[in-house]
């Protein structure tokens, strides 16, 4: 949830940018240099979450600063050598808000707010295994799988006898955004992940992620929660597809919700609602020449009022290495909800993993490649729009570079 | 005696029984080669908690050790990773479809006459086919009781360790008989240091209760057993040391287990050329994992129960054509299921089948050791929860060929080769379980090839040896988990590559005049493990997690009338725990010693066998805080005090 921000970082960036930057310490830290000629005035920092693996403690924070072009790993680690246990365990999301970068480290439990401007830490949060975050002007939301479980035993058959289970829902966390405390929780559905904020509305997706794989039920959620967000109350859920991801706003009314299928015979896709009238969802690319079949999202990001995903076909082939797509929808008209869609030009391999794209007059698409997922992965830079889809720079990042924000 | 001195033993008085008894037995009974390492007698002195204890100085072996007794022990023989190292009891395959990993924490070693590692092909007579199918193997042969014996015994130690156990043997006729039980508990509660502060393992205590009787009887050509084995267990995984946000344990996970198995076997000289041995075993283990989510809030809430069945028939024979030549063919048939509550309800079951046709040659000075084994399996599943597994791949199966020449030029010399092509089946959990199972997977394969010089001399009251053993080993098809299309689903495929080359050199001195008997050994590993999976990435050419380029033992031991002292170091040199070799993952060098001192004393008031053995070991003795797995601290400084008493 990164991108919906953009719009929001984008006002609040017009304004930062214009004061003198401070002296900043990380100034002394190394990295790869990589050409950005041609876009280093578009943004001051572009931050990289590389998730980890689960119970390495290998979350790190990469950092590409602009101008000059030089690509920092280890950046948090490196800044803050005090913080016992660098940057946890699974970061799982980032994003900025003013000249603050707050990241959600999953399996430590813990909200992280540094320093955009020299990565130093400002605050750690506890937040109980946190998945996402979106901002208003006074708040932090984080979604959380707040401890669900059911337990049980089974009789001699192997069939499953509930014997209790607490709380099996998930929540979304308010953060005071002044004194970085928790001020209360909402009740959404099963296993939120992706949250969006549009207009005094957040958005959040239930994915039932670890219902799928419980008994009795073995299934997964379906539905976005809407949250009121003056009231902090569920104003209304809506069904939308099975194991939603994440939730992009456009900032201009159009919300955007992944879904990641079952992997079995429900295929990904995006689909898009208008925050006006909720109950109308659409898949994307349903009723277009471009059938969904052709618009699958293995990852995803918004920038410049439209939403830019990385697909591959024949999903639930597991023998093969895949080629991936891109593709991107845009609103045309807030009314209709009538869109353009577009194909770009680029064949991608590897296995991409986390993506964004850089605003601007032309677009470069920013890719997290995880390679293994075990051993260090890669990050991209290559055209969009323009080039045929040109490779700019390529560079070794950490384990499962997955999550972007722009600075 | 006390156990490291064993180990040093293991070369020291490795008696000569492959060298000059080469000429005076038969091709009957001579092992052709000789094993990588081996322990002989004394393994019940009472100093070895566990399996991975003894085997953790042998050359050339990984130990990958989570920390404290509860925590999982595997073992790796020159990287060819642990699921092809075959663990033998009396020759019957310790089998576990779902992982093909053993547990060695889970062994004891008391009542064993025994231990040996071979590399990678053992000659024996009479062997199983799957024996001759396993990459590595290590092979544990219990002792029959000589005598009536009560043995009684208490140890006791750091973090809340308590052991006692009791062991009795009686010899009736032609029969013997051995039971013993044996308890553990312990809390595990070790300290570590977490950067600047010291914090204190939890969750990591484990209790278990072992019950095993032994049956041996003499047949007036041949011979008998049967072994029943009960082994029941409770612990708590503590979990990998990470970034936590306070008030959030690192882990509330436990795992329960209760093993049972009998197994028998019935081998018989009808005439004296014709052999023949049939095996069997029944085994039925089952485990219960939980994460316990309510006391955990960060835990994937897990509550999982397994029930693993198998059932064993192995029928050996074996031809002395003459006195130079044998001929062996054994046949064994399995069957396993697996009943549990993940993987979405499969219930999957494998019948194989393994077969082997092996011949010996002796030509005095020449020995030559040959096979040609066939492994095969078949798959099926009962599924609740039907997945898109095809039926179309259940059936796998491999050649396994193997060859050895052994030359013995002067008594105090001889070398050997080998080469030999082995496979490993994908385990159930590789193929059907936690989300990522890929039915269409193809056993792992291995070749292995290696060489060895081996010499020994003895002059007055001294002996001196050495071993030199390059090897080669590629291990290709090799099964990795990786992602596929979607992040959050993987699959196994058979893509892995890996070139192993190294050498493993030993050498000691051993001194026995009078009252003193003193020995010294020193073992050195250099392994080269290089991963050649897939070119251009990242991880390409780099030496494979969690195997040190450099790694080395000395062994000391004095005895003197009823005194023994022992001492050994440990080193191991830089690794990483992934193919990506970085600062990020680099894990450093460590050398950890320990020390035992033993005092026996006989009581001949009560019987002229009656003894008291008081040990101290003290293990860790310099506090080295160091990590075999990334994430897994091991104990610091510990003691272990022991009271044998056997009458």
């Amino acid at each position: 949830m990164k991108k919906p921000l953009l719009f929001l970082c984008a006002v609040l960036c017009a304004a930062a940018c214009t004061k003198d930057l401070e002296p900043s310490m990380d100034i002394l830290l190394e990295g790869n240099k990589v050409d950005v000629s041609g876009y280093s005035d578009v943004c001051r920092k572009l931050f990289v979450l590389n998730e980890g693996g689960m119970g390495s403690n290998n979350a790190t924070l990469d950092m590409l600063r602009f101008p000059g072009g030089s690509y920092v790993t280890g950046a948090f680690r490196k800044m803050n050598p005090e913080v016992a246990g660098g940057l946890g365990d699974v970061g799982n999301d980032i994003a900025v808000n003013g000249d603050e970068l707050w990241i959600v480290v999953n399996n430590s439990g813990l909200v992280e707010v540094i320093s955009a401007v020299d990565e130093t830490e400002i605050a750690a949060i506890q937040v109980p295994t946190p998945r996402n975050i979106a901002f208003d002007d006074k708040y932090a939301y984080v979604t959380s799988w707040s401890g669900a479980y059911v337990s049980g035993t089974y009789d001699d058959k192997w069939g499953y006898i509930i014997t209790g289970s607490s709380n099996p829902k998930g929540q979304v966390y308010r953060i005071d955004l002044n004194t970085k405390k928790v001020d209360g929780s909402v009740e959404v559905g099963w296993q939120p992940e992706g949250i969006a904020f549009y207009n005094g509305k957040l958005y959040v997706a239930n994915s039932g992620g670890i219902s799928s794989q419980l008994p009795p039920a073995y299934s997964y959620d379906n539905t976005l929660s809407i949250i009121d967000a003056a009231g902090f109350k569920v104003e209304r859920t809506v069904e939308v597809a099975v194991n939603l991801k994440n939730v992009w706003s456009d900032g201009n009314g159009a919300i955007y919700v992944s879904s990641l299928g079952n992997y079995w015979d429900v295929h990904t896709g995006m689909y898009v609602l208008l925050a006006d009238d909720p109950s109308k969802i659409a898949l994307v690319g349903s009723g277009t020449a471009i059938k969904p079949e052709a618009l699958h999202v293995s990852c995803s990001c918004v920038a410049d009022g439209a939403v830019y995903c990385i697909g591959t076909e024949d999903e639930f082939n597991w023998n093969v290495a895949h080629s991936y797509y891109v593709w991107s929808c845009k609103i045309d008209d807030y009314a209709s909800g009538k869109c353009t869609i577009s194909l770009y030009p680029q064949t991608l391999s590897g296995t991409p993993y986390g993506m964004t794209v850089l605003p601007g007059p032309k677009h470069y698409l920013i890719l997290g490649d995880a390679g293994d997922y075990f051993n260090p992965g890669t990050v991209s830079c290559r055209a969009l729009d323009f080039n045929d889809g040109e490779t700019f720079w390529s560079v070794t990042a950490g384990v499962c570079p997955g999550h972007f924000a722009i600075w | 005696m006390l156990w490291l001195c064993l180990i040093c033993s293991g070369l020291c008085q490795q008696v000569p029984d492959t060298l000059s008894a080469a000429r005076v037995s038969s091709v009957r009974d001579i092992p052709l080669l000789r094993p990588a390492e081996e322990i002989r007698g004394g393994l019940d002195s009472g100093q070895i908690i566990h399996l991975a204890e003894a085997v953790s100085r042998f050359t050339g072996i990984q130990v990958k050790d989570y920390g404290g007794l509860g925590g999982l022990k595997t073992i790796n023989v020159r990287s060819l990773g642990s699921e092809h190292v075959g663990v033998f009891i009396d020759g019957i395959q310790i089998d576990n479809a779902q992982n093909m990993q053993v547990d060695l924490g889970r062994l004891s070693v008391e009542s064993l006459s025994s231990l040996a590692l071979y590399n990678n092909q053992k000659s024996v007579r009479l062997q199983t086919a799957k024996e001759y199918v396993t990459g590595a193997s290590l092979h544990l042969t219990s002792s029959e009781p000589s005598a009536d014996r009560t043995r009684l015994r208490l140890r006791g130690g750091s973090f809340g360790t308590v052991n006692p156990a009791l062991q009795w043997e009686k010899r009736i006729g032609d029969l013997s008989v051995r039971a013993s039980a044996e308890y553990l508990a312990s809390k595990g509660d070790y300290n570590y240091p977490w950067f600047d502060t010291t914090l204190v393992r939890e969750n990591g205590d484990i209790r278990s209760m072992r019950l095993e009787s032994q049956l041996f009887g003499a047949l007036k050509r041949g011979e008998w057993r049967l072994r029943l084995y009960g082994y029941n267990s409770e612990r708590g995984f503590p979990g990998p040391v990470i970034r936590r946000a306070s008030g959030f344990p690192f882990s509330a996970e436990r795992q329960a287990d209760r093993d049972l198995f009998v197994q028998g076997a019935w081998i018989y000289d009808w005439t004296s050329r014709y052999s023949s041995a049939i095996r069997f075993k029944y085994a039925n283990n089952y485990t219960h994992y939980a994460t316990h989510p309510e006391k955990n809030p960060m835990a994937i809430p897990y509550d999982l129960h397994y029930l693993q069945q198998s059932a064993y028939l192995s029928l050996a024979q074996s031809f002395t054509v003459s006195d130079y030549l044998a001929v062996d063919l054994s046949s064994d048939l399995q069957g396993n299921t697996l009943d549990s509550d993940s993987g979405q309800g499969v219930a999957p079951s494998r019948l194989g089948i393994c077969t082997a046709l092996a011949a010996r040659f002796n030509l005095e000075r020449f020995r030559i050791a040959a096979h040609l084994a066939y492994m095969g399996a078949y798959d099926s599943y009962a599924d609740a929860h039907a997945g898109p597994w095809s039926k179309e791949d259940a059936w796998r199966d491999a050649w396994i060929p193997a060859a050895s020449l052994c030359w013995t030029p002067f008594e105090w010399l001889e070398m050997d080769v080998s080469a030999k092509r082995s496979y490993r089946l994908p385990s159930f959990n590789d193929l059907y379980y936690s989300l990522m199972g890929n039915s269409a997977l193809e056993p792992e394969s291995a070749l292995q090839t290696a060489a060895d010089l081996f010499l020994r001399t003895s002059r007055g009251s001294w002996t001196l040896e050495a071993r030199l053993s390059p090897y080669y080993n590629r291990v290709s098809d090799k099964i990795v988990a990786i992602p596929t299309s979607s992040q959050f689903r993987w699959t196994m495929l058979n893509i892995g590559l890996a070139d192993i080359a190294g050498i493993d050199l030993k050498g000691s001195a051993s001194y026995a005049s009078g009252p003193i008997s003193s020995c010294f050994s020193i073992r050195y590993s250099f392994q080269r493990a290089l991963d050649h999976s897939t070119p251009g990435s990242v991880s390409y050419g780099n030496q494979l997690p969690y195997i040190p380029m450099h790694s080395a033992s000395a062994d000391f031991s004095v005895s003197w009338r009823k005194w023994t002292f022992v001492w050994n170091s440990q080193f191991s040199g830089e690794k990483w725990s992934r193919s990506a070799n970085t600062a990020d993952y680099h894990i450093d060098p460590w050398t950890i010693s320990d020390a035992a001192l033993t005092r026996d004393f006989h009581i001949s008031r009560i019987s002229e066998q009656a003894c008291i053995k008081i040990s101290l070991r003290l293990a860790n003795l310099f506090d080295r805080h160091y990590q075999i797995v990334q994430g897994y601290p091991m104990p610091g400084r510990s003691f272990l005090m022991g009271v044998d008493f056997s009458f």
